[in-house]
């Protein structure tokens, strides 16, 4: 009996081993996120938000969840076949939970850039509109996300991508744009990305760099 | 580093695992046979179809069964299925954005579970229907505005002053030799004005007779604005007519410094942010007198306006509204000091005056405002709200050589509660305390009198969603005066319906009283209160970027004070005035279909008679013009970097009483044109180079005719026409901001 109870022991340590290695918190989120990285389609960005929304149920202690979440419903957002009124009501549910991530994480350089790009989502519904009240925020806040973390390459594209409107708004150069976008791109090509993943941190925005330091050549 | 945050989730899964399966950790065997047991027993799959209350399938919900990582969400169809490894008594959670979460108790026992679930909606306050009768908003974050903030200051011909900028909205009528705010046939003290909840006395500048005023705050203190024509919140007393609500930024964006210069004077504020406060500073000087010295007035200035002031605002926030608690204090000081000296010409020459230049009016005022406000949610559906606010105006005339000086003072202390007890009904109740005290005194002869009121109000407002397209919102405000010993209960009611289009349809109803003017009341302190009733239907769409309103309103009043004799020497003072305001108006904005343009158009259209002030019988006011318009443009240049606008308001006349003709008030003015344009220049993001000019046709505007108070000795009455201080006014100034970040500007301050 002794015997079985070590042998059972060690067999219940292994399990322990491999489901430290990949928990169902992980395995699941990193299922969810390839899914919500590779999509554009309304329905299943919608599928991505309920998703991580059903695992920040389970997790409630967890910001990755609540900021995936809200980056599902910060892209639909920015769908283009919305009305403006849709669009509101994925960003507005997209600021809640970027706020509620803040909470349990505070001055996390990818939360506070997402609630830039959230408010960046805003600006870009109705630039005409918000343009004056909104971009100031923005950059503010990616400024912020800066301060934290100035080699974040999230930060830095959508930094770039403030600056190169503020750039064309005014008819200035946009040197400053191109240097934030370039100094991305080059972060972005040097991160190891496979250990990201596996952390289950943020790896998107690299095709935004890339083809933001496309248009700036 | 990130190594850490990978192990540290995957340790708490493992113990909330544990504890849901309830296993003691000495009994491994029960464990072991649970795994081993769990993938041979049978899954059980799940689906159903989602719909709501009309039958409508719902695509995107989100469908779980809870604690744990099973579900899926809804098809395009509303279908949905998925299948699980869980046993036993299960429980099945539908959600989706805009309606109400549903749970179903399941049991997974292999055998398919096949539901259909009916969402009822729930009240999204982002989208659902919004009380629009009587209302204008001004705010970046609500759907139904009529106006940004920024609005308010890049409106040409309003030159940086909240009044102008309003009376480009319909229901107000301008009147040039005023400058405060008319709306519906109302005088311009039947508007209260109120910032961050709390009233504001003495909001406009202190000026002599046909010498336009201006709101004495600058429109960057504010994030928005709430402007009711009629047909109010129980929140608000103490008007007849209508409501201004502003509220203050929040926290500012950063640390920075603005400095403007101007053809008027110059200022300079300074901001500083921390994480949860932040400070203002700012001081400002203007004289009129070098822009006077170079163009020509039609006014005879023997010291032209000048004045200073300075405020300070501090804010700290607390709290955090993620986790339910968080609140908001904002303590906000402004004094400020004016001064002018002006002469002017009587009608006919009959009354004594200086070289022919008639009567000279000097006169100094000193203002002070301050308040402090809080507001803070709590958790259980609560939220608070009140403040104090303290504001005293004091104005020293010299009449002649003959000193006057009257004293202004206001006390308001307010606290509110709203409770939501469900997502469609909310009630919020509120006290609020009054002081109004007033003297004025007649220096050279040792004569002074005076009044000091205490008002005591209740109000309590019941708001009721009936379901995303219906609300209904009542209202109860009761009153008691200390100084007229006279109590009051006004109801007012609101209704609002949302039309499949994203039209709306609102009426709002209600009874307004409001106590006479200080001036009145202090020669008769037991006056009662006037009282109107407003009847408003109104119509309110946006839809891409283009808004259309359209309102009809019906407004009667009652116990007007009348009197016999000049109103700087009213007799006999009385309450026997009535009369009425009907009209309609429309608006509507268009910022899409002309690209880099947006446009708004108004009309109001105001049918008023009333028996008021020393009238013997119903008149039409010389404030309210019954044909109202104005149209405003502003495009912006990218080339050019630059933003040009144009504003052009117009009215039928106003009307005036000629002694000369047979009954009263039976004349009328030419009409009212007005066309300003101005021009923003951004060389860099930092730097703003505003130009604007009002009336640039030259246009030469009569607002009225001064009558001789004697005939002359043909019987004759003189007159002299009110015009314009002169035939255009024009401003530059150079707005620079320094901060850290170099694109910051202060476009949203001009």
């Amino acid at each position: 009996m002794k015997k079985l109870q070590i042998i059972l022991t060690f067999m219940l340590l292994t399990t322990f081993t491999a489901i430290a290695q990949d928990t169902p918190y992980q395995k699941a989120m990193k299922k969810e996120i390839a899914k919500l990285i590779e999509t554009d389609s309304l329905p299943q960005l919608q599928q991505s938000a309920n998703a991580f929304a059903r695992i920040t149920e389970l997790n409630p202690t967890e910001w990755q969840p609540l900021y995936y979440q809200s980056l599902a419903y910060t892209f639909q957002g920015l769908n283009k076949t919305l009305t403006i009124d849709k669009k509101d009501e994925a960003l507005a549910r997209a600021e809640e939970l970027a706020k509620k991530a803040d909470a349990i994480s505070p001055n996390n350089v990818e939360i506070v850039t997402l609630q830039g790009f959230v408010t960046m989502a805003k600006l870009s519904a109705d630039p005409a509109g918000r343009g004056q009240s909104l971009s100031g925020l923005a950059m503010q806040t990616f400024g912020r996300a800066l301060g934290i973390d100035n080699k974040n390459p999230r930060a830095l594209v959508m930094m770039a991508q403030m600056e190169y409107g503020m750039a064309k708004f005014f008819g200035s150069g946009t040197e400053k744009a191109c240097g934030f976008a370039q100094q991305s791109a080059t972060i972005f090509a040097g991160q190891d990305e496979a250990a990201l993943k596996a952390a289950i941190l943020p790896t998107w925005g690299k095709k935004l760099a890339d083809g933001m330091v496309k248009n700036c050549k | 580093m990130n190594f850490g945050q990978v192990r540290l989730p995957a340790h708490f899964a493992l113990r909330n695992f544990d504890k849901k399966q309830g296993a003691p950790m000495k009994n491994y065997l029960l464990i072991l046979l649970l795994f081993a047991a769990a993938p041979t027993l049978a899954q059980t799959k799940i689906s159903g179809i989602v719909t709501d209350q009309k039958g409508g399938v719902l695509p995107g919900a989100n469908i779980t069964l809870k604690g744990t990582y099973d579900g899926t969400s809804s098809d395009t169809q509303g279908n949905f299925a998925f299948e699980t490894d869980e046993t036993g008594s299960q429980v099945i959670s539908i959600q989706a954005l805009g309606f109400k979460t549903q749970e179903i108790n399941i049991i997974c026992s292999g055998n398919p579970v096949t539901l259909k679930v009916t969402l009822p909606e729930s009240i999204n306050l982002l989208t659902a229907v919004t009380i629009t009768a009587g209302a204008m908003e001004a705010s970046d974050e609500k759907k139904s505005v009529v106006l940004k903030p920024l609005d308010i200051v890049t409106t040409s011909g309003a030159m940086g002053d909240i009044t102008a900028a309003l009376l480009t909205l319909p229901g107000t009528s301008t009147v040039g030799n005023d400058g405060r705010l008319f709306v519906r046939g109302g005088d311009a003290s039947e508007t209260s004005i109120f910032i961050d909840g709390l009233q504001v006395g003495n909001a406009f500048g202190s000026t002599a007779s046909n010498v336009p005023t201006r709101t004495r705050f600058s429109p960057n203190l504010f994030k928005g604005s709430f402007f009711s024509t009629g047909g109010y919140s129980a929140e608000y007393g103490q008007a007849l007519s209508s409501a201004l609500a502003l509220n203050t930024l929040d926290l500012p964006l950063r640390n920075q410094g603005d400095i403007s210069i101007m053809s008027l004077g110059g200022g300079y504020t300074q901001t500083l942010v921390g994480k949860n406060n932040a400070l203002t500073a700012s001081g400002n000087y203007y004289n009129l007198a070098p822009y006077q010295s170079l163009v020509k007035q039609n006014f005879d200035w023997e010291k032209s306006p000048s004045s200073w002031d300075s405020e300070i605002s501090l804010r700290q926030k607390w709290g955090n509204a993620a986790k339910g608690k968080s609140g908001f204090i904002k303590a906000y000081f402004h004094t400020e000091g004016n001064g002018m000296a002006i002469w002017q010409k009587s009608p006919g020459n009959d009354l004594p005056g200086n070289d022919g230049r008639g009567d000279r009016i000097e006169l100094h005022n000193r203002y002070s405002y301050g308040n402090v406000s809080f507001r803070h949610s709590a958790n259980k559906g609560w939220f608070f709200y009140g403040g104090a606010a303290f504001s005293h105006n004091r104005d020293k005339y010299n009449i002649n050589r003959e000193p006057i000086r009257q004293i202004n003072q206001i006390a308001h202390s307010k606290i509110a509660a709203v409770k939501d007890f469900t997502p469609q009904f909310s009630l919020k109740n509120g006290l609020e305390w009054y002081i109004k005290s007033y003297s004025e005194a007649l220096i050279s002869q040792n004569l002074k009198r005076k009044y000091t009121d205490h008002q005591l109000n209740h109000f309590v407002e019941a708001t009721y969603y009936f379901s995303n397209r219906l609300i209904m919102v009542g209202g109860l405000r009761t009153g008691y005066s200390s100084l007229s010993k006279q109590m009051w209960v006004t109801p007012r009611f609101s209704v609002a319906y949302k039309l499949e289009n994203q039209g709306q349809f609102s009426f709002a109803a209600g009874k307004f009283k409001q106590l006479p003017e200080e001036k009145l009341r202090v020669l008769q302190t037991n006056l009662k209160n006037g009282e109107a009733t407003h009847y408003i239907l109104n119509y309110f769409i946006v839809n891409n970027n283009r808004t259309f309103r359209a309102e009809s309103f019906y407004k009667t009043y009652d116990n007007l004070v009348t009197y016999q004799g000049l109103p700087t020497a009213p007799a006999n003072i009385t309450q026997n005035g009535a009369g009425y305001a009907r009209g309609f108006d429309f608006f509507y904005r268009d910022k899409t279909t002309i690209k880099g343009t947006d446009f708004w158009i108004t009309y109001s259209f105001v049918d008023s008679k009333r028996r008021f002030a020393n009238y013997e019988t119903k008149v039409q006011p010389s404030f309210a013009p019954r044909h109202n318009g104005s149209v405003v443009i502003k495009h912006f240049i990218g080339k050019l970097k630059s933003q040009l606008g144009s504003s052009w308001s117009w009215n039928s006349g106003y009307t005036y009483n000629n002694p000369n003709l047979q009954g009263e008030m039976q004349s009328k003015t030419k009409m009212y044109s007005d066309l300003s344009i101005s021009w923003s220049y951004l060389p860099r993001p930092n730097i703003i180079i505003h130009a604007a000019c009002s009336n640039v046709l030259g246009r030469s505007n009569v607002f009225g005719y001064r009558y001789a108070t004697q005939p002359d000795e043909t019987g004759f009455y003189a007159s002299l026409p009110t015009g314009q201080q002169a035939k255009r006014f024009a401003f530059i100034g150079l707005f620079i901001t320094l901060s850290k970040n170099k694109d910051a500007n202060q476009l949203n301050n001009l």
